[in-house]
């Protein structure tokens, strides 16, 4: 449990840093954004995508078009705002330094 | 064979069946009461919708079929997520965000438990959300219904606004169960079928308020319904019987008064009222129609109540039919007739004769009521007055006397008069259907007044002409006399006179067994007050200790 725990801590930790990241690519659909997540294996389902996009647009990181659609309803193409990738600037920077924090502590290890 | 249903998501029609249709339902109920507290409900829910559609498009598309089975929307659930892996999601995500923050699933939330209800599960629902033995909080709604039935009010809009506990997650909310991944993967298929069962419950959710309002009123038609089936059929049995036994008396009352009327108006209902206002036959038509529009709504719910208690079917559509063309037939003729013998009164007219009194030689006129009937000379040859009734007087019986039975009003004032003359002005008024008609109507009144020296006899009613009707005829009469007459009225005409007789019979002294005295002063008519009694009680005073002297106490 405590294992899971951790591990679900570290995958939120870093999913809303992916999600930016790979709209940074683009122009990007949701079941793209989803796709990608699941290839990283940092998302299960797409439902919990939603509430992230919608919270992330609402604070102002994210901006989207709509572009129709042949196979259904018109969608939702997300792109990042200026302070989007202001704050993706940021997050790139802590996370190289996570990156050499944790090979730090684990390059001790071996 | 399946059915399926036609659905719209977002502008975008899909053909799915029933199954598949309940479980999408159930997932989206779920969905949006999970997103419910977030600002944002709308625009997410909005989202997974909109993923849902492409994602049944992309299926149909792909599988090259047209309608959408369960499979397919199990399958879209799979990807989507359920409810319980947004609730994981989100927890990790406050807890990562808030620190120390921890979610507490076993907090408790209201819904009403359709596992345990007596009527709707609202007093099981409150017992959950407390903790408590569901029977004290129905025992505290039954005893608040002593209350001036304010429980009952509180109870009704407790189950309007709680929702109803639909999906596992809200059982085991309302429970304060802990809900978990593990719990919910388990819980979910489990869910599925026995959501079959409730298909009903479906509608419950939260919703606006008119929809809150209908799915109450389904709801309490469906338990009422639960009710009737069990303990409450006999009640609404005896109910229905008592319905029946007042139906039946008053049937019967009606048709009583129907025949009592119809053979009574053979000979005099006619001078009644209302039935003077219109001939023979049209009453003929009121005492029908009016009898129908009463008994065809008896006989309706007596047919009715009958199939109801005895369970057969003697109230079929064509038997309904048929009374709904009468009653509205009857309700027609009886509005026909009573406009147009409304019509009858539209206007007014007034005729004025004066009548030349010989004055009397003391000044004192006697007014007395003349109650010998009057009898037209038809009436004297009908009756053979000469041969049967010779030598005796028929008197008015004053049967009509109350103005209800008989409105042709006669009524007497008085007033000083300037000449020495005294006379009597005879004001007849009348209605019609125009001008001339009512003239004519005003001039068909006939009146007897006659004078036999110094005593005037008045009759209590007017006349018609045989054969006219009653259209508001009234007669007012105006009895000008000079200063200082004397008149003495007899008691009998207390009903015509504008003022009151007794009062002044009882200020008289001597009384007048004539009548009442009166006087006419320069100020109008005046009771006559004698002074020379006064004066003879005062003298008798005076001599009364005297007299007592004379003659000592024993």
């Amino acid at each position: 449990m405590i294992v899971e725990n951790t591990q679900t801590q570290m995958r939120k930790g870093i999913l809303e840093y992916c999600i930016l990241s790979i709209i940074a690519k683009g122009e990007t659909y949701a079941s793209d954004i989803i796709a990608e997540l699941k290839k990283a294996q940092l998302l299960v389902v797409e439902g919990t995508l939603y509430p992230l996009l919608t919270r992330l647009k609402n604070n102002g990181l994210l901006t989207y078009n709509w572009v129709e659609s042949i196979s259904g309803p018109p969608r939702k193409y997300y792109v990042l705002s200026d302070e989007g990738k202001t704050v993706l600037e940021q997050l790139d920077k802590t996370w190289q330094e996570l990156v050499y924090a944790v090979q730090t502590a684990i390059g001790d290890r071996k | 064979m399946n059915k399926t249903i036609i659905i719209n998501i977002n502008g975008i029609v899909f053909h799915i069946e029933e199954d598949a249709y309940d479980v999408l339902k159930l997932y989206m109920t779920d969905v949006k009461r999970h997103f419910s507290t977030s600002a944002d409900s709308l625009e997410i829910t909005t989202d997974i919708e909109n993923r849902i559609a492409e994602m049944f498009n992309e299926t149909l598309a792909n599988q090259n079929k047209q309608v959408i089975v369960e499979a397919d929307v199990k399958l879209i659930v799979e990807q989507m997520g359920t409810v319980e892996d947004f609730e994981f999601a989100e927890n990790d995500a406050k807890a990562s965000g808030a620190g120390a923050y921890t979610y507490n699933t076993e907090r408790r939330r209201l819904f009403r438990d359709p596992d345990d209800h007596l009527v709707s599960g609202v007093a099981a629902g409150i017992a959950n959300y407390f903790d408590i033995q569901a029977v004290w909080i129905r025992l505290a709604f039954a005893l608040s219904f002593a209350f001036a039935g304010s429980g009952f009010i509180l109870y009704i809009i407790l189950w309007i606004v709680i929702p109803k506990a639909v999906s596992r997650a809200d059982r085991m909310a309302m429970k304060g169960e802990k809900q978990d991944l593990k719990g919910f993967k388990k819980s979910f298929e489990e869910e599925m079928s026995s959501v079959k069962e409730n298909l009903s419950n479906f509608r419950h959710e939260a919703k606006p308020f008119v929809y809150k309002a209908r799915d109450f009123v389904g709801d309490f038609f469906d338990h009422l319904g639960v009710f009737l089936r069990g303990a409450g059929g006999l009640l609404i049995k005896l109910l229905g019987l008592v319905i029946l036994l007042t139906c039946f008396g008053l049937a019967i009352a009606l048709i009583v008064s129907l025949v009592a009327l119809v053979g009574f108006g053979k000979t005099d209902i006619y001078h009644i009222f209302p039935f003077n206002i219109v001939n023979r036959d049209t009453n003929m038509i009121f005492l029908t129609g009016g009898f129908l529009l009463l008994a065809i709504p008896l006989l309706t719910i007596i047919l009715l109540t009958i199939g109801f208690l005895f369970k057969n079917a003697t109230f079929n559509r064509s038997i309904g039919t048929t009374l709904l063309c009468i009653w509205l037939a009857s309700l027609g003729a009886v509005i026909y007739y009573g406009v147009r013998a409304t019509a009858d009164f539209r206007e007014g007219a007034k005729l004025s004769k004066t009548i030349m009194i010989k004055p009397s030689a003391n000044n004192t006129y006697y007014l007395q009521l003349n109650d010998t009937k009057y009898l037209t000379n038809e009436d004297s040859t009908r009756l053979r007055i000469k041969e049967r009734f010779n030598g005796m007087v028929i008197l008015d019986d004053d049967f009509n006397g109350n103005d209800m039975d008989s409105p042709d009003r006669v009524t007497i004032d008085v007033e000083k008069s300037d000449v020495p003359q005294p006379v009597l002005i005879e004001s007849f008024t009348a209605r019609g259907r125009n001008d001339e008609d009512a003239l004519i109507n005003a001039r068909n009144i006939s009146y007897r007044f006659l004078q036999k020296d110094s005593v005037l006899k008045f009759n209590r009613h007017l006349e018609r002409l045989a054969g006219s009707l009653w259209r508001g005829q009234e007669l007012h009469m105006t009895l000008k006399v000079p200063l200082n007459s004397k008149l003495i009225i007899d008691g009998k005409l207390d009903r015509n006179m504008n003022f009151n007789l007794y009062d002044c019979l009882q200020n008289n002294n001597p009384k007048n067994p004539a009548g009442s005295v009166f006087i006419m002063t320069p100020d109008g008519l005046q009771c006559k007050i004698d002074t020379i009694p006064a004066t003879k009680v005062d003298t008798l005073n005076n001599k009364l200790p005297a007299d007592t002297a004379k003659t000592p106490v024993q």
